[in-house]
């Protein structure tokens, strides 16, 4: 019988590894910067291009959602929820705020189990 | 040989236009008729998500769901959100649904995750015949 091998032995989500491939890549990408309506398309693009490719370099069994919004400043404030029906034991999820003087910035990441 | 099949749901495909009435009705549900309100905005946007989630399970398709959503004031300098996905392609399905009204803009994802299927001797399984 053939022996079957899996290309990922490493199991569960690291939540704190996320969060600081994440933060490296806000940083790189809104570091600095003001509120620019006419960038900011491509920045909200980078930021979850950039944090995809570094999670899915981490070679674990999981699909990845990556989930950025970029708000000006305002008194109002910016609200988001968000809720998943999953399983509880392998799937996980982080949230990364960050934010400057003209600026929020919240990304979500979720990491569903791929069942070999 | 005895044939069996598994007892449970076996639907698959994820369908966009049931997910947008599914949060489109939930949408119009809570923030319809309202202002932009401080105090309320938390209780809208777990609602939003809760019952948008609740429907979405409801259709007992084989599938995980997250579902997120973003309100916020309206403003000049309008409101930017970017998602990207490492999946399958051919099983996995988003939808977002995007709402506004005269004082606020609200944005909701859907991203529905194929089970994949693993019969074990744990499934209960009738047979055929």
């Amino acid at each position: 019988m053939e022996e079957y091998h899996r290309h990922c032995d490493e199991v569960g989500f690291n939540a704190e590894e996320a969060h600081n491939i994440v933060k490296e890549c806000v940083d790189g990408v809104l570091g600095g910067e003001d509120y620019n309506h006419d960038n900011i398309n491509q920045w909200t693009a980078n930021i979850v291009e950039q944090s995809l490719t570094h999670l899915v370099k981490l070679g674990k069994a999981y699909k990845y959602i990556v989930t950025c919004a970029v708000v000006q400043k305002s008194a109002y404030g910016f609200h988001t929820a968000s809720s998943c029906f999953w399983d509880t034991t392998a799937d996980g999820t982080c949230t990364v705020r960050w934010e400057n003087r003209t600026m929020n910035c919240v990304v979500n990441v979720f990491a569903i189990a791929i069942v070999l | 040989m005895s044939r069996y099949v598994a007892s449970f749901l076996l639907e698959v495909g994820f369908n966009a236009d049931k997910a947008h009435n599914i949060v489109k009705e939930c949408v119009d549900g809570v923030l319809g008729g309202e202002n932009y309100n401080q105090n309320n905005i938390n209780q809208w946007t777990a609602s939003i998500v809760e019952q948008s989630l609740t429907h979405l399970v409801k259709l007992r398709k084989a599938y995980k769901y997250i579902v997120t959503c973003a309100v916020v004031h309206k403003s000049a300098y309008g409101f930017q959100t970017a998602s990207s996905y490492f999946w399958v392609t051919t099983a996995d399905g988003t939808y977002t649904i995007r709402w506004e009204n005269g004082t606020m803009n609200c944005i909701v994802n859907v991203f529905a995750i194929a089970i994949v299927l693993q019969l074990t001797k744990n499934v209960r399984l009738k047979p055929l015949n």
